[in-house]
Protein backbone atom coordinates (compact mmCIF):
# COMPACT_ATOMS: atom_id res chain seq x y z
CA UNK A 1 0.00 0.00 0.00
CA UNK A 2 2.83 2.38 0.85
CA UNK A 3 4.39 1.48 -2.50
CA UNK A 4 1.11 2.39 -4.22
CA UNK A 5 1.17 5.92 -2.78
CA UNK A 6 4.93 6.37 -3.26
CA UNK A 7 4.55 5.50 -6.93
CA UNK A 8 1.65 7.91 -7.28
CA UNK A 9 3.56 10.70 -5.53
CA UNK A 10 6.58 10.26 -7.82
CA UNK A 11 4.41 10.18 -10.95
CA UNK A 12 2.60 13.37 -9.98
CA UNK A 13 5.78 15.24 -9.07
CA UNK A 14 7.49 14.19 -12.28
CA UNK A 15 4.41 15.32 -14.25
CA UNK A 16 4.71 18.78 -12.71
CA UNK A 17 1.82 18.77 -10.22
CA UNK A 18 2.52 21.28 -7.44
CA UNK A 19 4.07 19.55 -4.40
CA UNK A 20 1.45 21.01 -2.01
CA UNK A 21 -1.36 19.43 -4.09
CA UNK A 22 0.53 16.14 -4.30
CA UNK A 23 1.07 16.07 -0.54
CA UNK A 24 -2.58 16.76 0.21
CA UNK A 25 -3.90 14.40 -2.48
CA UNK A 26 -1.84 11.50 -1.13
CA UNK A 27 -2.88 12.30 2.43
CA UNK A 28 -6.56 12.42 1.43
CA UNK A 29 -6.26 9.16 -0.49
CA UNK A 30 -4.63 7.43 2.49
CA UNK A 31 -7.52 8.52 4.71
CA UNK A 32 -10.04 7.53 2.05
CA UNK A 33 -8.45 4.11 1.77
CA UNK A 34 -8.63 3.68 5.53
CA UNK A 35 -12.35 4.57 5.45
CA UNK A 36 -12.99 2.14 2.61
CA UNK A 37 -11.14 -0.62 4.47
CA UNK A 38 -13.32 -0.09 7.56
CA UNK A 39 -16.43 -0.13 5.34
CA UNK A 40 -15.35 -3.39 3.72
CA UNK A 41 -14.61 -4.96 7.11
CA UNK A 42 -18.06 -3.95 8.33
CA UNK A 43 -19.42 -5.78 5.29
CA UNK A 44 -17.89 -8.96 6.72
CA UNK A 45 -14.57 -9.22 4.89
CA UNK A 46 -11.31 -10.20 6.54
CA UNK A 47 -8.66 -7.53 7.04
CA UNK A 48 -6.64 -8.68 4.01
CA UNK A 49 -9.70 -8.95 1.76
CA UNK A 50 -10.98 -5.60 2.94
CA UNK A 51 -7.65 -3.93 2.16
CA UNK A 52 -7.47 -5.47 -1.30
CA UNK A 53 -11.06 -4.51 -2.07
CA UNK A 54 -10.56 -0.96 -0.74
CA UNK A 55 -7.47 -0.54 -2.90
CA UNK A 56 -9.42 -1.69 -5.96
CA UNK A 57 -12.23 0.75 -5.21
CA UNK A 58 -9.82 3.62 -4.72
CA UNK A 59 -8.53 3.17 -8.26
CA UNK A 60 -5.35 2.28 -10.14
CA UNK A 61 -2.29 4.49 -9.75
CA UNK A 62 -2.53 5.29 -13.45
CA UNK A 63 -6.12 6.57 -13.16
CA UNK A 64 -5.47 8.45 -9.93
CA UNK A 65 -2.42 10.11 -11.46
CA UNK A 66 -4.10 10.98 -14.76
CA UNK A 67 -7.09 12.61 -13.11
CA UNK A 68 -4.73 14.95 -11.25
CA UNK A 69 -2.29 15.54 -14.13
CA UNK A 70 -5.18 16.47 -16.44
CA UNK A 71 -5.90 19.49 -14.23
CA UNK A 72 -3.49 22.05 -15.69
CA UNK A 73 -4.36 24.57 -13.01
CA UNK A 74 -2.84 22.27 -10.36
CA UNK A 75 0.58 22.29 -12.05
CA UNK A 76 3.41 24.07 -10.25
CA UNK A 77 5.07 27.18 -11.62
CA UNK A 78 8.26 25.14 -11.92
CA UNK A 79 6.48 22.93 -14.47
CA UNK A 80 4.55 25.72 -16.18
CA UNK A 81 7.42 28.18 -16.54
CA UNK A 82 10.75 26.48 -15.70
CA UNK A 83 12.65 29.27 -17.43
CA UNK A 84 11.22 31.73 -14.87
CA UNK A 85 11.49 29.65 -11.70
CA UNK A 86 14.76 27.86 -12.45
CA UNK A 87 16.33 30.52 -14.70
CA UNK A 88 15.23 34.05 -13.90
CA UNK A 89 14.33 33.66 -10.21
CA UNK A 90 17.83 32.52 -9.07
CA UNK A 91 19.39 35.35 -11.08
CA UNK A 92 16.95 37.82 -9.52
CA UNK A 93 17.77 36.44 -6.08
CA UNK A 94 21.49 36.85 -6.79
CA UNK A 95 20.92 40.44 -7.95
CA UNK A 96 18.95 41.26 -4.80
CA UNK A 97 21.57 39.72 -2.51
CA UNK A 98 24.35 41.59 -4.27
CA UNK A 99 22.39 44.85 -4.14
CA UNK A 100 21.99 44.35 -0.37
CA UNK A 101 25.71 43.56 0.00
CA UNK A 102 26.66 46.72 -1.93
CA UNK A 103 24.27 48.75 0.19
CA UNK A 104 25.93 47.42 3.35
CA UNK A 105 29.36 48.25 1.92
CA UNK A 106 28.34 51.77 0.94
CA UNK A 107 26.54 52.63 4.18
CA UNK A 108 29.36 51.10 6.26
CA UNK A 109 31.85 53.18 4.33
CA UNK A 110 29.89 56.39 4.99
CA UNK A 111 29.31 55.60 8.66
CA UNK A 112 32.55 54.04 9.82
CA UNK A 113 35.20 55.40 7.42
CA UNK A 114 33.87 58.68 6.06
CA UNK A 115 37.33 60.00 5.27
CA UNK A 116 38.83 56.87 3.68
CA UNK A 117 39.40 56.76 -0.08
CA UNK A 118 38.03 53.18 -0.18
CA UNK A 119 36.20 51.00 2.36
CA UNK A 120 38.77 48.21 1.89
CA UNK A 121 41.91 49.90 3.17
CA UNK A 122 41.73 50.33 6.95
CA UNK A 123 41.47 47.51 9.48
CA UNK A 124 38.08 47.95 11.09
CA UNK A 125 37.15 46.98 14.64
CA UNK A 126 33.99 46.42 16.72
CA UNK A 127 30.57 46.86 15.13
CA UNK A 128 32.11 47.97 11.79
CA UNK A 129 33.91 44.63 11.53
CA UNK A 130 30.62 42.72 11.92
CA UNK A 131 28.76 45.06 9.60
CA UNK A 132 31.30 44.78 6.80
CA UNK A 133 31.62 41.06 7.54
CA UNK A 134 27.89 40.61 6.96
CA UNK A 135 28.12 42.40 3.62
CA UNK A 136 31.18 40.39 2.57
CA UNK A 137 29.54 37.09 3.53
CA UNK A 138 26.37 38.01 1.64
CA UNK A 139 28.38 39.02 -1.42
CA UNK A 140 30.54 35.88 -1.60
CA UNK A 141 27.83 33.38 -0.62
CA UNK A 142 25.02 34.89 -2.74
CA UNK A 143 25.72 32.73 -5.86
CA UNK A 144 25.89 29.59 -3.71
CA UNK A 145 22.72 30.40 -1.76
CA UNK A 146 20.81 31.27 -4.95
CA UNK A 147 22.02 27.99 -6.46
CA UNK A 148 21.04 25.94 -3.42
CA UNK A 149 17.57 27.51 -3.36
CA UNK A 150 17.04 26.65 -7.01
CA UNK A 151 18.41 23.12 -6.56
CA UNK A 152 15.98 22.56 -3.69
CA UNK A 153 13.05 23.58 -5.90
CA UNK A 154 14.28 21.45 -8.79
CA UNK A 155 14.73 18.45 -6.50
CA UNK A 156 11.24 18.76 -4.98
CA UNK A 157 9.72 18.84 -8.43
CA UNK A 158 11.91 16.09 -9.97
CA UNK A 159 12.91 18.47 -12.77
CA UNK A 160 15.18 17.22 -15.57
CA UNK A 161 18.82 18.12 -14.95
CA UNK A 162 19.57 20.50 -17.78
CA UNK A 163 17.76 23.59 -16.43
CA UNK A 164 19.40 23.43 -12.98
CA UNK A 165 22.85 22.68 -14.41
CA UNK A 166 22.62 25.54 -16.91
CA UNK A 167 21.55 28.01 -14.23
CA UNK A 168 24.19 26.80 -11.79
CA UNK A 169 26.86 27.31 -14.46
CA UNK A 170 25.57 30.83 -15.10
CA UNK A 171 25.50 31.62 -11.37
CA UNK A 172 29.06 30.34 -11.00
CA UNK A 173 30.22 32.44 -13.95
CA UNK A 174 28.58 35.57 -12.56
CA UNK A 175 29.91 34.83 -9.09
CA UNK A 176 33.45 34.42 -10.39
CA UNK A 177 33.49 37.43 -12.71
CA UNK A 178 31.57 39.88 -10.52
CA UNK A 179 33.79 42.52 -8.97
CA UNK A 180 33.05 45.43 -6.64
CA UNK A 181 34.33 48.77 -7.88
CA UNK A 182 34.54 51.70 -5.46
CA UNK A 183 35.52 55.30 -6.05
CA UNK A 184 35.46 58.55 -4.15
CA UNK A 185 36.07 61.53 -6.44
CA UNK A 186 36.71 63.95 -3.58
CA UNK A 187 37.14 63.88 0.21
CA UNK A 188 34.91 64.91 1.87
CA UNK A 189 32.21 63.72 -0.51
CA UNK A 190 30.07 60.68 -1.19
CA UNK A 191 31.73 57.52 -2.39
CA UNK A 192 30.43 55.40 -5.23
CA UNK A 193 30.00 51.63 -5.19
CA UNK A 194 29.11 49.53 -8.21
CA UNK A 195 29.44 46.03 -9.58
CA UNK A 196 31.42 45.15 -12.70
CA UNK A 197 31.91 41.90 -14.58
CA UNK A 198 34.97 40.83 -16.46
CA UNK A 199 37.28 37.90 -16.97
CA UNK A 200 40.99 38.20 -16.35
CA UNK A 201 40.81 40.74 -13.56
CA UNK A 202 43.56 43.27 -13.24
CA UNK A 203 44.91 41.75 -10.06
CA UNK A 204 43.79 38.18 -10.71
CA UNK A 205 44.45 36.07 -13.78
CA UNK A 206 41.89 34.30 -15.97
CA UNK A 207 42.97 31.04 -14.35
CA UNK A 208 41.99 32.38 -10.90
CA UNK A 209 38.62 33.47 -12.29
CA UNK A 210 38.05 30.06 -13.85
CA UNK A 211 39.00 28.21 -10.68
CA UNK A 212 36.69 30.47 -8.65
CA UNK A 213 33.86 29.66 -11.08
CA UNK A 214 34.67 25.97 -10.81
CA UNK A 215 34.56 26.08 -7.00
CA UNK A 216 31.20 27.88 -7.02
CA UNK A 217 29.83 25.42 -9.57
CA UNK A 218 31.06 22.44 -7.56
CA UNK A 219 29.60 23.82 -4.32
CA UNK A 220 26.16 24.04 -5.88
CA UNK A 221 26.10 21.18 -8.36
CA UNK A 222 27.49 18.53 -5.99
CA UNK A 223 24.55 18.60 -3.52
CA UNK A 224 22.21 18.49 -6.52
CA UNK A 225 24.02 15.56 -8.12
CA UNK A 226 24.14 13.76 -4.78
CA UNK A 227 20.40 14.31 -4.25
CA UNK A 228 19.61 12.89 -7.69
CA UNK A 229 21.91 9.92 -7.13
CA UNK A 230 20.27 9.10 -3.78
CA UNK A 231 16.79 9.44 -5.34
CA UNK A 232 17.69 7.15 -8.25
CA UNK A 233 19.16 4.56 -5.85
CA UNK A 234 15.96 4.68 -3.79
CA UNK A 235 13.90 4.15 -6.96
CA UNK A 236 16.07 1.17 -7.93
CA UNK A 237 15.81 -0.30 -4.43
CA UNK A 238 11.98 0.02 -4.55
CA UNK A 239 11.87 -1.74 -7.94
CA UNK B 1 -33.84 29.91 -36.83
CA UNK B 2 -31.59 28.10 -34.36
CA UNK B 3 -28.90 30.34 -32.81
CA UNK B 4 -25.35 28.98 -32.61
CA UNK B 5 -24.55 27.60 -29.17
CA UNK B 6 -21.85 25.63 -27.43
CA UNK B 7 -21.74 21.94 -28.09
CA UNK B 8 -21.65 19.29 -25.36
CA UNK B 9 -18.66 17.15 -26.33
CA UNK B 10 -18.94 15.07 -23.23
CA UNK B 11 -22.26 14.77 -21.43
CA UNK B 12 -20.55 13.81 -18.18
CA UNK B 13 -18.26 16.79 -18.32
CA UNK B 14 -19.06 19.01 -15.35
CA UNK B 15 -21.27 16.46 -13.58
CA UNK B 16 -18.88 15.80 -10.68
CA UNK B 17 -18.47 19.57 -10.17
CA UNK B 18 -22.23 20.08 -10.18
CA UNK B 19 -22.91 17.26 -7.72
CA UNK B 20 -20.09 18.23 -5.40
CA UNK B 21 -21.11 21.89 -5.29
CA UNK B 22 -24.73 20.94 -4.65
CA UNK B 23 -23.84 18.57 -1.81
CA UNK B 24 -21.44 21.00 -0.18
CA UNK B 25 -24.00 23.78 -0.38
CA UNK B 26 -25.93 21.98 2.38
CA UNK B 27 -23.06 21.04 4.68
CA UNK B 28 -19.29 20.74 4.84
CA UNK B 29 -17.94 17.30 3.98
CA UNK B 30 -14.68 15.47 3.37
CA UNK B 31 -13.88 13.36 0.30
CA UNK B 32 -15.12 9.98 1.50
CA UNK B 33 -18.41 11.50 2.69
CA UNK B 34 -18.89 13.22 -0.67
CA UNK B 35 -18.45 9.99 -2.64
CA UNK B 36 -20.87 8.17 -0.33
CA UNK B 37 -23.40 11.01 -0.56
CA UNK B 38 -23.27 11.04 -4.37
CA UNK B 39 -23.84 7.31 -4.46
CA UNK B 40 -26.72 7.49 -1.95
CA UNK B 41 -28.52 10.46 -3.43
CA UNK B 42 -28.30 9.22 -7.02
CA UNK B 43 -29.26 5.66 -6.01
CA UNK B 44 -25.85 4.56 -7.30
CA UNK B 45 -26.79 5.63 -10.85
CA UNK B 46 -23.85 8.03 -10.77
CA UNK B 47 -20.75 6.55 -9.16
CA UNK B 48 -17.86 8.98 -9.02
CA UNK B 49 -14.45 7.28 -8.95
CA UNK B 50 -13.46 6.97 -5.30
CA UNK B 51 -10.06 8.54 -5.72
CA UNK B 52 -10.70 10.91 -8.60
CA UNK B 53 -13.05 13.11 -6.60
CA UNK B 54 -10.03 14.86 -5.03
CA UNK B 55 -8.61 16.46 -8.18
CA UNK B 56 -12.08 17.95 -8.74
CA UNK B 57 -12.12 19.27 -5.17
CA UNK B 58 -8.61 20.71 -5.52
CA UNK B 59 -9.50 22.36 -8.82
CA UNK B 60 -12.70 23.86 -7.42
CA UNK B 61 -10.78 25.20 -4.44
CA UNK B 62 -8.11 26.59 -6.77
CA UNK B 63 -10.87 28.38 -8.71
CA UNK B 64 -12.20 29.84 -5.45
CA UNK B 65 -15.44 27.86 -5.57
CA UNK B 66 -14.58 25.90 -2.42
CA UNK B 67 -12.58 26.48 0.70
CA UNK B 68 -11.08 23.81 2.90
CA UNK B 69 -10.03 23.34 6.48
CA UNK B 70 -8.20 20.52 8.21
CA UNK B 71 -9.86 18.88 11.20
CA UNK B 72 -8.75 15.99 13.34
CA UNK B 73 -11.69 13.73 14.11
CA UNK B 74 -11.15 10.59 16.18
CA UNK B 75 -7.41 10.73 15.58
CA UNK B 76 -7.92 10.98 11.81
CA UNK B 77 -6.92 14.03 9.81
CA UNK B 78 -9.72 15.16 7.50
CA UNK B 79 -9.92 17.97 4.98
CA UNK B 80 -13.43 19.42 5.03
CA UNK B 81 -14.72 21.44 2.10
CA UNK B 82 -17.39 24.14 1.97
CA UNK B 83 -18.84 26.25 -0.85
CA UNK B 84 -17.88 29.91 -1.23
CA UNK B 85 -19.92 32.69 -2.86
CA UNK B 86 -18.06 32.01 -6.10
CA UNK B 87 -19.05 28.35 -5.76
CA UNK B 88 -22.69 29.24 -5.23
CA UNK B 89 -22.68 31.29 -8.45
CA UNK B 90 -20.91 28.47 -10.31
CA UNK B 91 -23.49 26.00 -9.00
CA UNK B 92 -26.34 28.18 -10.28
CA UNK B 93 -24.73 28.33 -13.75
CA UNK B 94 -24.07 24.60 -13.91
CA UNK B 95 -27.56 23.77 -12.62
CA UNK B 96 -29.16 26.00 -15.28
CA UNK B 97 -27.08 24.35 -18.02
CA UNK B 98 -28.00 20.89 -16.85
CA UNK B 99 -31.68 21.65 -16.38
CA UNK B 100 -31.77 22.92 -19.94
CA UNK B 101 -29.88 19.91 -21.27
CA UNK B 102 -31.98 17.42 -19.31
CA UNK B 103 -35.15 19.11 -20.58
CA UNK B 104 -33.95 18.81 -24.15
CA UNK B 105 -33.08 15.14 -23.77
CA UNK B 106 -36.38 14.42 -22.07
CA UNK B 107 -38.24 16.17 -24.85
CA UNK B 108 -36.38 14.13 -27.45
CA UNK B 109 -37.08 10.89 -25.63
CA UNK B 110 -40.76 11.66 -25.35
CA UNK B 111 -41.10 12.37 -29.07
CA UNK B 112 -40.58 16.15 -29.17
CA UNK B 113 -38.24 17.76 -31.68
CA UNK B 114 -34.75 18.49 -30.37
CA UNK B 115 -34.61 21.90 -32.07
CA UNK B 116 -37.72 23.19 -30.33
CA UNK B 117 -36.13 22.82 -26.93
CA UNK B 118 -33.35 25.24 -27.85
CA UNK B 119 -35.23 27.73 -30.01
Amino acid sequence: MAKHFRELRERLLRAGVAPRHVRRYVMELREHLADLTVEEQHAGRSRAEAEASALRRLGRVEDLAQSMIARRELQSWTARAPWAVLGLAPLAALSCAWAAALMILWTGWQWFEPDAATPFGARVQGPAMYYFGLGRMLYFWAPVLAGWGMVLLAGRQRVKAWWPVLTLALLALLGATGWVVVSRPGVPGPGHVRLGFWMGLENLGAADGASHALVLFALTVLPYAMGRWIASRSDLARE
Amino acid sequence: MMTPRQTNPNFMNGVPELLILRLLEDEEMYGYEIVQAIRDRTDAVIAVGEGVVYPVLHALEHAGALKSRRRTVGGRSRIYYTVTKVGTRRLAELAAEWTSLAGAIQKTLTGGRYGEAFS
